[in-house]
């Protein structure tokens, strides 16, 4: 709601939001487009279908209606702008097009939409490794590290059992190696840490362009870049040198079975590899994969559905 | 990385000129994604189709990453352009306000095919003639 501290004008607005199904979406877009400023509209649906044969996946149910919303300021114009959305929206009915809602008005307080995301994050302590959001200052308790971290694309809030998981996992490694691999690195949040915690260089790699971009970032904002060499693509066969003491490999169950003979021949004979983004339902699967490829669960971390793991490559 | 999707949406805005307004801002703001990130990728990615709406589809994680694709331009805009109108009626059943050939909404069918679920360029082409009419737009044979 609108409350006196806002500034007078601007930052003033209703929202327009209208149940339409699937195939109605488009024209009732265009109708609330029509009085929004920059013809600008939302859609999101009311019901997603979990994927059963992908335990991260989800669709849009197309059988259940979507939400169209459009905002305008709330100023002298709006009332014609509100009737003649409903006007346009009723004649939608001849055309078998029927928005399955009656329009909804609201008003809605966008005085700091540029910043008010922010409130979702806070510093996130796990461990010793601290992750801090860079508009933050956060004091260092006595030995802390710190590694700090913009969510974006590539990172979240860093609360995500599977690398909260890894980087718990990361911290029973001792001593840190001096030399590290990162595959499926993402926001490069896993190297970094491990820098901090100790490592001299991390080689990371990921099949996405936009994960080598932030990683890249990243490391250059943490002051790290001269020690992250980042490429874009999957794991070889075998390294390119000498294979590493520590591997982390925090990616899903099906990439850690298919990738587990290659991740072992990265990781050196008596090295680690840290393993995470397993689904409970496909521990086992992993568990017997890893197996096949010399790797030894050494330890186990359950976080809700997700299980990390920490194995060590056998010695032949 | 393995992350659980926590919810999808879709904004449609200016290509090239998204800004923190809406519909941008209170679609991501709800969802804590980071709204000046998102509006940066979204105008490189659409600085092509300036003069269009484009939809985003934006996928959020769990931790409240995102991922986005942009879409072809929506089909009200490609009609508005096909007919050579600045709108849409405002009383698409007595006034039209301009037409489309079949073969101009077959292009526009096959641009949006994908972005429509549908299996067929007929199937697509009668979801983009009903968005034609309900704007007041005349299907010509």
């Amino acid at each position: 709601m609108t409350s006196s501290a806002d500034p007078p004008g601007g930052d003033r607005w209703l929202e327009l939001s209208v149940e339409a199904d699937a195939e109605a979406v488009e024209p009732v877009s265009e109708i609330l487009g029509r009085v929004a400023p920059n013809g600008g509209t939302a859609v999101r649906p009311t019901r997603l279908l979990r994927d059963p044969d992908d335990e991260l996946n989800v669709r849009e149910d197309p059988s259940a209606p979507f939400v169209v919303t459009a905002h305008v300021p709330d100023d002298a114009a709006a009332p014609a702008a509100i009737e003649a959305t409903e006007r346009a929206l009723w004649h939608l009915q001849a055309f078998g097009l029927r928005p399955v809602s009656g329009l909804s008005v609201r008003p809605v307080d966008a005085s700091a939409w540029t910043e008010a995301w922010k409130a979702h994050y806070a510093a996130q302590r796990i461990g010793r490794v601290v992750i801090v959001p860079s508009w933050l200052e956060e004091q260092l308790r006595a030995g802390e590290v710190a590694v700090r971290m913009d969510p974006g694309m590539a990172f979240g809030t860093g609360l995500h059992p599977t690398t909260r998981g890894c980087i718990e996992l990361l911290q029973q490694v001792r001593p840190m190696p001096p030399r590290l691999l990162d595959v499926g690195c993402g926001s490069g949040i896993l190297a970094l840490a491990a820098l901090r915690l100790g490592a001299d260089r991390a080689d990371a790699c990921d099949t996405d362009a936009l994960a080598v971009a932030a990683t890249r970032a990243n490391a250059e904002a943490n002051r790290l870049g001269d020690r992250v060499a980042v490429w874009q693509g999957t794991l070889p066969a075998r390294p390119a040198a000498e294979p590493y003491q520590l591997v982390l490999a925090n990616l899903v169950a099906s990439v850690l079975i298919e990738l587990a003979a290659r991740l072992a021949a990265h990781t050196a004979p008596g090295g680690t590899l840290l393993a995470s983004g397993i689904i409970e339902g496909r521990a086992t699967e992993v568990r017997d994969a890893f197996a096949a490829a010399g790797l030894a669960i050494r330890t186990e971390r359950h976080d809700g559905e997700w299980v990390s793991l920490r194995a060590e490559r056998v010695r032949s | 990385m393995a992350k659980k999707i926590r919810a999808t949406l879709k904004v449609q805005a200016p290509a090239g000129q998204a800004t923190a307004a809406p519909p941008v801002g209170p679609a991501l703001g709800q969802h804590g994604i980071n709204i000046m990130e998102f509006i940066k990728a979204f105008n490189e990615r659409t600085a092509d189709l300036r003069g269009y709406v484009v939809p985003a589809e934006i996928t959020v994680f769990e931790d409240r990453s995102f991922t986005f694709v942009t879409k072809a331009p929506l089909a009200a805009a490609l009609l508005k352009r096909a007919a050579g109108v600045e709108s849409g009626s405002a009383e698409p059943n007595r006034e039209k306000v301009g037409r489309v050939s079949q073969q101009q909404l077959r292009e526009i069918a096959e641009l949006k095919m994908a972005d429509l679920n549908a299996n067929t360029v007929e199937q697509a082409m009668r979801i983009i003639a009903g968005t034609a009419r309900s704007m007041g737009i005349e299907v010509t044979a």
